[in-house]
């Protein structure tokens, strides 16, 4: 075959090429033109050295410019940024007390710095040292950043699902919340709420975390089972096992059996995740365990249960004491009243 | 588009029709006089006309993750620079060799790392695929890698490289010729051993 279509894509297309293009098309990347303070100084300093002598007026001017570019610079999609210690990087630049984050752009913190960014006027994110997080989009129907590696506190006070946080292994979606969320060098996740809801999601797979709750995520599986911070040490980390331990493995039905046993009445967050999870065959006991703990409402029968009826599911998670299914899934009810 | 100039050579007058490639150069000749002026936006239309080139460039010698930050450095060296670029008409190879030095010098100063990549695909993803067949490029001598990236990756063709990088049309071609020669051997390897 000619290398005609590799040399200008005429001729006879040749598949491999094609499949190639295809594929690694994805690593193509638009980044976002990068913010030219400079360029006025530069060409100012340039022309006054060339034109021997000091022109005044043209210096005013170049100010003046210089302050309409700023004030504009402000106006550009971005977030403001605060150093609370050391000095973060924006980009490859190291940031003074303030700077300005816009979109595409990365901020990084080393070991001995750490900031604080507005998102936009809906919040604010704490970057705890050794973070990395890039801007996404800034738009006023979404704020969404990526965090790569390190720890951030986010405090959201506006409406559910405006603020998002991509991890190397799920999204995080704000509720209306707050939490803490790190990410590991493996791109393992852990988030913690910390106040309302947080909704974790990878490629559909959903956990729902409120106050007082944790989830783990792994990267090639996403997020894991949300719980209670409180439930024991030994639930915790049989948990662990249920959610991202191989199901063959000899101790998963052990696992699971610790989960059921340790479980109590405000476990059942838990367990009503875990019944999607497990496989067909193990729905069974974690059924039962359930029902042990939150007797199932009128119109939930077990066979419903068992073979994952959604409205089913609904009904008795509304029994839970955690709010209307109503508010999270579709974000159109009432917020759950402080401290139910 | 065609461009026609109408020039006077003493016999008659000839009509001289210019490709939209030879155009382009010469507005990069005019677009690079007027940033070095200090003009923005015409330094914006110079980004977007070499910011693929110059992704492309990066990514075949550091890590995805800092490809972005550095192509941003990239031109805004080139920003400060650009009074140093005596022949205006030589923008695209000037600022090409100026992401080759600024990659040397990423990795002088950056201790090596294994890297991760950011959104750790599954095994059988398409991205994990495609992270893959960059890891087969990264491994081609540096003139081919740089030219399939560029072709394969940023999409441009072999022409719009030659133009971009200021390389020989005759060049580019061998280039993506035996790179992709090495690429499917170095594919096939791979397919045998699974």
């Amino acid at each position: 075959m000619s290398d005609d279509y590799l040399w200008d894509r005429k001729g006879e297309p040749d598949p491999e090429v094609q499949r190639l293009e295809r594929l690694l098309s994805q690593l193509r990347s638009d980044p976002p033109m990068p913010e030219m303070q400079t360029i006025g100084s530069v060409s100012y300093r340039t022309r006054f050295w060339s034109l021997w002598r000091p022109l005044v007026a043209i210096a005013a001017m170049v100010v003046l410019v210089a302050g309409v570019w700023e004030v504009f610079q402000r106006f550009k999609p971005g977030w403001d940024v605060a150093s609370l210690q050391g000095s973060p990087r924006i980009g490859s630049s190291r940031m003074g007390e303030e700077g300005r984050l816009t979109v595409g752009q990365w901020l990084e913190t080393d070991a001995t710095s750490r900031a604080i960014l507005s998102i936009g006027k809906i919040g604010q994110v704490e970057i705890e040292p050794n973070t990395r997080v890039r801007l996404m989009k800034a738009r006023a129907t979404e704020h969404r950043i990526a965090l790569a590696r390190g720890t951030m506190h986010a405090t959201i006070w506006a409406p559910p699902r405006l603020f998002f946080v991509d991890t190397p292994s799920a999204t995080a979606v704000d509720l209306g919340c707050a939490y803490t969320l790190t990410v590991d060098d493996t791109g393992s996740g852990l988030l913690h709420v910390t106040h309302g809801w947080v909704a974790f999601d990878f490629h559909g797979h959903e956990s729902f975390a409120p106050e007082g709750a944790l989830c783990a995520t792994r990267p090639g599986v996403g997020p894991g089972t949300p719980y209670f911070e409180d439930s024991s040490a030994s639930f915790q980390r049989a948990l662990t096992q249920v959610d991202f331990e191989p199901r063959a493995a000899a101790n998963y039905k052990m696992a699971l059996d610790t989960v059921l046993s340790e479980a109590r009445v405000r476990d059942a967050l838990t367990l009503w995740h875990l019944i999607a999870r497990v496989d067909a065959r193990e729905r069974g006991p974690v059924y039962e365990r359930m029902a042990e703990l939150v007797p199932s409402p009128p119109g939930v029968t077990r066979d419903g249960i068992l073979r994952l009826d959604q409205d089913m599911l609904d009904l008795w998670w509304d029994r839970l004491g955690l709010g209307d299914t109503l508010w999270w899934r579709f974000w159109k009810g009432k917020w759950p009243e402080q401290g139910k | 588009m065609e461009t026609i100039l109408e020039l006077q050579n003493g016999i008659g007058q000839h009509r001289l029709v210019f490709t939209p490639s030879v155009i382009e150069i010469s507005d990069d000749a005019i677009l690079a006089h007027a940033a070095r002026e200090g003009d923005r936006v015409a330094f914006g239309r110079l980004y977007e006309r070499y910011s693929r080139m110059i992704h492309g460039i990066l990514l075949a010698r550091i890590p995805r993750p800092d490809v972005d930050d550095l192509t941003h450095d990239v031109f805004l060296t080139a920003l400060r620079q650009i009074h140093t670029l005596r022949k205006s008409s030589a923008f695209g190879g000037w600022l090409a060799m100026i992401a080759r030095n600024r990659a040397t010098d990423y990795h002088r100063s950056t201790p090596e790392v294994t890297e991760l990549t950011e959104d750790f695909p599954g095994e059988d993803s398409p991205q994990a695929e495609a992270i893959l067949i960059l890891e087969k490029i990264r491994s081609l001598p540096e003139a081919y890698r740089e030219t399939l990236i560029l072709r394969l990756v940023e999409g441009m063709t072999g022409p719009e490289i030659a133009e971009r990088t200021g390389l020989t049309a005759a060049s580019v071609r061998v280039n993506l010729h035996r790179g992709m020669k090495q690429l499917r051997e170095k594919l096939e390897r791979r397919n045998v051993h699974e």
